[in-house]
């Protein structure tokens, strides 16, 4: 090993993780090299100095101004969330509505006929209350649709394929 | 950064460091905090601040050297830790993610800018003959240092020699030396191999020992 070898592996010799030949080879090296003894003693005195800096702090002003900041946005953020969860609520509502209007005025598309009365005509859920709301309704004669029928339809409708609308115009 | 006033007992200077390992409980506390981040709760961002702020305004501090840069990308990583908290894994520590965010953060600022000027840090490596020894004669100045005043001179010396270097060493030996991190750790934030991290730390540390020896040698900082 030589001086330069030696410089290269200073890192590993100080962080005690050198495979322990090589160790050997590096102490042999040291031993005998009083400028290497030199440049590991000032190397690691350097080491031992980084390691007492100290990270910078934050200014108070600095602090409360941040923490103020952050916290609005973050509560700006949340609003626009709970706008957006409103709102895909609000257009779910309204597909619902939609299709069992509808459904109730016979202006469902042909295929989503068929797939709506085989469903419902096997369906627990939701079978009922649509039967109940079937012949020719007006849009004023549906009663208020229970949420667990509004979430079950509104699933039913997540899982159709793309094609045709569901409902006629 | 600032230099600290802890002895020469190295054992001593190491607890004062952040956390190396990840105890049970404040991994448990993370997930408490980002199941409320998820939720929207405004309790959950006040802790998450609380917590790290004075952190990650340090580690930001220590890559843009400016205080309003810094305030800035302090914003930015903390309203993307809650804008993003539903896509963290838990593949690594919350302290780990956040500071990749604020190490980004804070990289992306500064190729926005004109950069300072940086010393090259190939000028202060130690020059060797072809045979591999050392081309003049090593100072041992390890024992001067032991004087209380010039350990604190000396540290202001680093501090100024380490806001020369590029960000690219700058960086590592922020994270590992100051930050106290692990070479595995700084690897991971960086997206860096762990030999690439010990091999930018080894020569910042090779250059910072190098501008001491000129400092002591000379008795000021050289101009480059």
């Amino acid at each position: 090993m030589n001086c330069k070898e030696l410089v290269y592996l200073l890192g590993d010799y100080l962080e005690g993780t050198m495979e322990e030949p090589l160790r050997q080879e590096f102490s042999v090296h040291l031993e005998m090299c009083e400028p290497c003894m030199n440049f590991l003693r000032t190397y690691d005195t350097t080491r031992i100095l980084c390691r007492q800096i100290r990270p910078e702090e934050i200014p108070e002003e600095v602090r409360t101004r941040l923490k103020a900041f952050v916290l609005e946005k973050v509560r700006e953020h949340n609003r626009d969330i709970e706008k957006y969860v409103e709102q895909a609520a609000r257009e779910r509502r309204e597909e619902v509505e939609a299709l069992l209007r509808a459904y109730a005025a016979n202006r469902l598309s042909p295929m989503m006929a068929i797939l709506f009365r085989t469903h419902n005509d096997r369906c627990e859920t939701c079978g009922a209350f649509l039967r109940s709301i079937n012949g020719g309704r007006s849009l004023a004669e549906i009663p208020e649709i229970p949420p667990h029928i509004e979430e079950h339809i509104a699933e039913f409708l997540d899982a159709l394929p793309p094609g045709e609308a569901p409902t006629l115009l | 950064m600032r230099f600290g006033s802890a002895g020469r007992n190295p054992a001593a200077r190491v607890e004062s460091k952040p956390e190396r390992s990840m105890p049970t409980e404040r991994v448990a506390d993370d997930n408490v905090l980002l199941e409320g981040l998820r939720h929207g709760s405004a309790d959950a961002a006040e802790t998450l601040f609380d917590r790290f702020h004075g952190r990650i305004y340090s580690l930001a501090m220590s890559i843009l050297k400016n205080e309003s840069d810094a305030e800035e990308a302090v914003q930015d990583v903390f309203l993307t830790v809650v804008r993003k908290a539903h896509t963290f894994k838990g593949n690594s520590a919350l302290y780990s993610w956040m500071y990749r965010i604020c190490v980004n953060t804070c990289l992306m600022r500064l190729r926005g800018k004109r950069r300072s000027e940086t010393v090259a840090i190939e000028d202060f490596m130690p020059v060797f003959t072809e045979d591999g020894m050392h081309t003049s004669l090593v100072d041992d100045w390890s024992k001067e240092v032991e004087r209380k005043a010039l350990e604190k001179e000396l540290g202001q010396v680093i501090q100024k020699c380490t806001e020369d270097l590029s960000e690219k060493y700058r960086v590592v030996f922020v994270l590992s030396d100051v930050e106290g991190l692990s070479n595995e750790e700084t690897a991971q934030i960086l997206g860096l191999t762990v030999p690439a991290v010990k091999s930018r730390l080894h020569r910042a540390r090779l250059y910072l020992r190098e501008r001491l020896t000129g400092y002591l040698r000379e008795g000021k900082m050289e101009k480059q």
